[in-house]
């Protein structure tokens, strides 16, 4: 198990098998996978749901112009939910680690506490990141708050750093000597991206024209508020949230700026998340009336049985 | 043995700082309620690993005793019919009492005659109890932080998966959170999966102890320290000691194994400081210093725990010493790129970091510092090491724009005091930023020079005020600038530092460099301050020894300069076991009696003392008044109280023979103004009559 392309498959497919929906990123800059909306819409509600996805993540601060071995402006999650969080949650991801190659009775496995929260976004969990040989390889989240609001279904977010894992599993000293499949490496994929990133986010950006269109996006995410529909809103939100993630980056947010900013990023993801719930809950939440989903506890208490004791391999 | 319950919980992992706390609320709470019902237990036994929570309790008594218990009932005139006979009320009680009518007593109360009824209370069997008391306590422990899961369930810890709720081998039945509790428990979820049944605790352990999992974390921090400490010595160094990464890696697993790695000799080059954290912070690792020589260098190697007992095909190993190498190179890159960029060049960097959202940034504190850390060498006299103290202020948050630092937030201070050494500043400079979050506990010593000390005192005077003056004062647990700790540092760094230093002042000239940022004035923030400094000076002088009244009253003669305070706390607790001192606390509580009416500063007629004992007070007073003041002046209180002492005699034989209260008012007058005199002068150091005099100590000393 060596090239991230086979990590990418070998998730999927095992994901799939779990009746994910396999999802395809957003096409936009977003900072994490839990920006994309088929996590952070639909955690909120009652509705279950089950997806999986490659998200490009942007990071503009975090870009090191390609130099760096081990960080990148931009890099890759593998995103799983799960709504409900099925009680053989844990096994159900020690088992994705062995579809990835690993025989985890070779390896010390360890859950250690690490919460997480994302104030621009009012969202919150509990969890841990997993620790595979000393190696954080995974954010395993049990969402309690998103859009400023109590979950009702609790969501578990599975994040599976893709360049950070290929990297370990095939003991590379550097990511970009990574195979994104055999022979070519991550570095001829990526790194002049990087370089070119990191110039353009320290060194190019427009800061005027990115205020500007900071305000641009937030008025579009208030007018399509204003206008009942939540999906242009909430792109235009995460647009307002990259455009602060460059503006920060290139060094334009002052002290006062930055609480400032981020709290009319917040306001619109709030806003987001009830218009959300308003237009779902007049859908009837359609996910609900689906076929065998309303009884979502059903489901987890079939797992039970087989999960403890049988699902050591 | 009988009367043996066995309780184990397991979850998925459990914080690691959270588990200690869970599992002694738990062991508390059950063996508090089966007390309360006789059934209290002769041992009580506790363990936990990351999975599981673990009681047994042996000695347990099978059932709660039978017992009676009285119940009123109505009153015996409303009990029978004027024919005699019994009424409803009567024979409705009984009803309820599960008693016949003839049974029922008659007792006599304050309101009148009524009917009772004895009830024979069956002692319920001891698992019936458990089954009651174990979920609803298991379900009610205050965890730091609780979550819920699946489709809403909890709250609790972590999701809950299987209980083994045993006693004297009979399930005690109970369900929380969706889980029924049994017999069944499973091992290690990776290396032994598969659930197991036992029938009591003596199985329980054979199974777990074949899995090889220990549930006794005292038993798992000896294996893991001895084991750790035996490697370092085999590899010729000593573990570095780090109690709190001890109790993280107890925490951390429930099979306690060692995994012993290597790093490059290369990165050797990097401070051992970094090297340290970076191991910690990132690895949960101890490092080994080397045994050879004193100098703080380590070994290229670390120690750390794996939840396994060995590792065959050193995956973990190898795996660990992977991240280990990657951290390593990314410290050694933000070691390079600091280097390069120079202090100076962070400084400038310093408006874009906030302190304190109304407060500024930290370029705006580093300025504040600088002024402020002159102001407090000028109030001590301190010319030589002004220069020094204002250069350390300024530079003191420099390292916050570092990105070691910003990497390792534990080597703020550290890290500062590492680049502006290299940077060739004066020790004096380097060390007072090195230590300037010195004392960071109650054992830790304070900054070692006084540039620092001065530093260090202006960095936390500066805190305290702006957060003070945002009306942000902490309550109850919420501290979320850390202003215990801050004023805690101020109160031992004066203190220990021995700086004769007006805080009050100092706190006064803080609060002008804020500008007009703050909200409140600099008399609220002193008034609201002084308390909070209070409370941290009587934990540090109780804890050296001094009594709660000895700092009471000293306290109540001022609190701004510190080793003054301490210097007549301390001359309190000497002298008050004198015969004669304590005569003194006694007239000084008769005076504070008999002048607490009396409008302050009555002027005192010589002309119109009459009697010879007042006389004789006056003119022993007027003897000894000057050398109080003299002895206050240069801080030798004992000498002050001692010579207070000295009136005594006379004080008493004042009181015994001279009538305070005469008729004519301009001598009544007269003796209150001699006795508030009097009494200024003997709360010189301290207001005497805060002093607790046991009454029968006191007449067993006093002659009389």
């Amino acid at each position: 198990m060596q090239t991230l392309q086979d990590l990418i498959l070998r998730l999927s497919e095992f994901w799939a098998r779990e009746g994910c929906v396999l999802q395809q990123p957003l096409d936009l800059e977003v900072g994490a996978g839990t920006m994309h909306p088929d996590t952070f819409l639909r955690v909120l509600g009652p509705e279950p749901w089950r997806v999986a996805y490659v998200q490009p993540s942007r990071r503009p601060a975090d870009g090191r112009y390609g130099d760096n071995p081990f960080r990148l402006g931009k890099h890759l999650q593998f995103q799983v939910i799960l709504k409900p969080s099925p009680h053989n949650i844990q096994n159900l991801y020690v088992r994705s680690l062995e579809a990835i190659g690993l025989n985890l009775a070779d390896h010390d496995l360890r859950f250690e506490e690490d919460n997480w929260e994302a104030p621009t976004l009012g969202a919150w969990g509990v969890g841990w990141q997993v620790m595979l040989d000393g190696m954080e390889i995974t954010q395993f989240t049990y969402f309690q708050q998103a859009g400023g609001l109590e979950l009702p279904v609790i969501s578990a977010e599975i994040t599976y750093g893709l360049e950070r894992l290929t990297m370990f599993l095939s003991q590379s000293r550097s990511i970009y000597e990574i195979d994104w499949v055999e022979g070519i490496a991550y570095g001829l994929v990526r790194k002049q991206e990087e370089y070119e990133l990191s110039r353009y986010y320290f060194e190019l950006a427009d800061v005027a024209f990115l205020q500007q269109s900071f305000e641009g996006h937030e008025r579009e995410a208030q007018r399509c508020l204003e206008a009942g529909i939540v999906l242009p809103a909430y792109e235009n939100t995460l647009k307002c949230s990259h455009l602060f993630n460059v503006m920060d980056a290139r060094g334009a947010v002052s002290v006062t700026e930055r609480v400032a900013l981020m709290k009319r990023v917040r306001d619109l993801a709030i806003a987001c998340a009830r218009a959300y719930v308003e237009s779902r809950e007049k859908l009837g939440f359609p996910l609900l009336q689906r076929k065998g989903a309303a009884d979502p506890a059903q489901e987890t208490t079939e797992t039970r049985e087989t999960s403890e004791v049988a699902d050591a391999r | 043995m009988r009367g043996e319950y066995l309780l184990e919980v397991r979850s998925e992992e459990i914080p690691a700082r959270m588990l200690e706390p869970g599992v002694r609320e738990l062991a508390t709470r059950v063996f508090e309620e089966l007390m309360s019902r006789g059934l209290g237990p002769s041992e009580v036994e506790t363990g936990f690993t990351p999975r599981r929570l673990v009681l047994i309790l042996a000695g347990v008594p099978e059932r709660e005793t039978d017992r009676e218990e009285q119940v009123m009932g109505p009153p015996v005139r409303a009990a029978y019919a004027a024919d005699g006979a019994p009424t409803q009320a009567l024979l409705g009680f009984a009803k309820r009492c599960g008693v016949a009518p003839e049974e029922l007593s008659r007792v006599t109360t304050d309101k009148g005659e009524y009917l009772a009824a004895v009830k024979k209370i069956e002692g319920r069997a001891t698992s019936e109890v458990l089954a009651e008391i174990v979920p609803r306590i298991l379900a009610g422990i205050s965890w730091a932080k609780t979550m819920r899961w699946g489709s809403g369930e909890g709250p609790w810890v972590r999701p809950v998966h299987g209980i083994v709720s045993l006693f004297d081998g009979q399930v005690v039945p109970f369900e929380l959170h969706g889980i029924r509790a049994g017999d069944e428990s499973a091992g290690h979820p990776i290396l032994s999966p598969e659930a197991f049944r036992v029938d009591g605790v003596a199985a329980w352990r054979r199974e777990l102890a074949s899995r090889k999992i220990e549930v006794r974390p005292d038993e798992r921090r000896r294996i893991l320290l001895d084991t750790m400490q035996s490697r370092a010595q085999e590899l010729g160094g000593r573990l570095m000691d780090d109690p709190a990464l001890l109790e993280k890696l107890v925490a951390i697993c429930e099979i306690p194994g060692v995994m012993e790695g290597r790093f490059d000799d290369a990165f050797l080059e990097l401070p051992a400081e970094v090297l340290a954290t970076s191991l910690r912070d990132h690895q949960s690792a101890f490092t080994v210093e080397s045994a050879s020589n004193g100098s703080g260098k380590l070994l290229p190697c670390f120690l750390t725990v794996m939840d396994r007992a060995d590792d065959p095909k050193g995956r973990a190993r190898s795996g660990n010493e992977w991240v280990v190498a990657a951290r390593l190179a990314d410290a050694r890159f933000f070691y390079g790129e600091d280097r390069k960029a120079g202090l100076a060049h962070r400084a400038e960097q310093l408006h874009r970091l906030t302190f304190q959202e109304k407060l500024g940034s930290y370029a705006d504190k580093s300025e504040r510092l600088a002024q402020l850390a002159g102001a407090i060498c000028d109030r001590l006299g301190w010319k030589d090491e002004r220069e020094h103290a204002v250069a350390a202020a300024r530079l003191l948050k420099v390292d916050l724009a570092t990105e070691m630092v910003k990497e390792f937030t534990s080597l703020q201070g550290i890290m500062g005091g590492i680049y502006a050494r290299e940077e060739g500043q004066p020790e004096a400079i380097w060390q007072a930023v090195y230590d300037q979050y010195m004392p960071a506990s109650t054992d830790d010593r304070i900054p070692r020079g006084r540039a620092g000390q001065v530093a260090g005192l202006a960095d936390r005077i500066d805190t305290l005020v702006g957060i003070f003056g945002l009306g942000l004062i902490p309550t109850g647990s919420k501290d979320p600038f850390g202003l215990r700790r801050a004023a805690q540092g101020v109160v031992r760094i004066a203190l220990e530092g021995g700086l004769a230093l007006d805080l009050e002042a100092v706190a006064a000239e803080a609060a002008r460099l804020y500008g007009d940022r703050l909200k409140r004035s600099p008399q609220q923030i002193l008034d609201d301050l002084r308390p909070f400094l209070h409370d941290r000076i009587r934990f540090l002088l109780e804890r050296a020894g001094s009594t709660y009244d000895e700092i009471e009253a000293a306290l109540a003669m001022g609190s701004a300069d510190l080793p003054d305070l301490r210097a007549r706390v301390d001359a309190l607790h000497r002298v008050r076991e004198s015969a004669d001192f304590l005569s003194v606390v006694l007239a000084a509580k008769r005076i504070a009696n008999i002048t607490k009416d009396a409008a302050a500063g009555q002027p005192l007629d010589e002309s119109l003392l009459a009697e010879p004992a007042e006389k004789d007070l006056w003119s022993a007073f007027k003897g000894l008044r000057s050398e109080v003041e003299e002895a206050a002046a240069a801080h030798d209180y004992e000498r002050c109280l001692r010579r207070i002492a000295d009136l005594a005699p006379v004080l008493d034989r004042f009181f015994v023979e001279v009538l305070v209260m005469a008729e004519d008012p301009k001598v009544r007058q007269n003796r209150i103004a001699l006795l508030q005199a009097i009494g200024r002068t003997v709360n010189r150091t301290a207001r005497i009559t805060e002093v607790v005099v046991d009454k029968a100590e006191a007449r067993a000393k006093l002659p009389l």
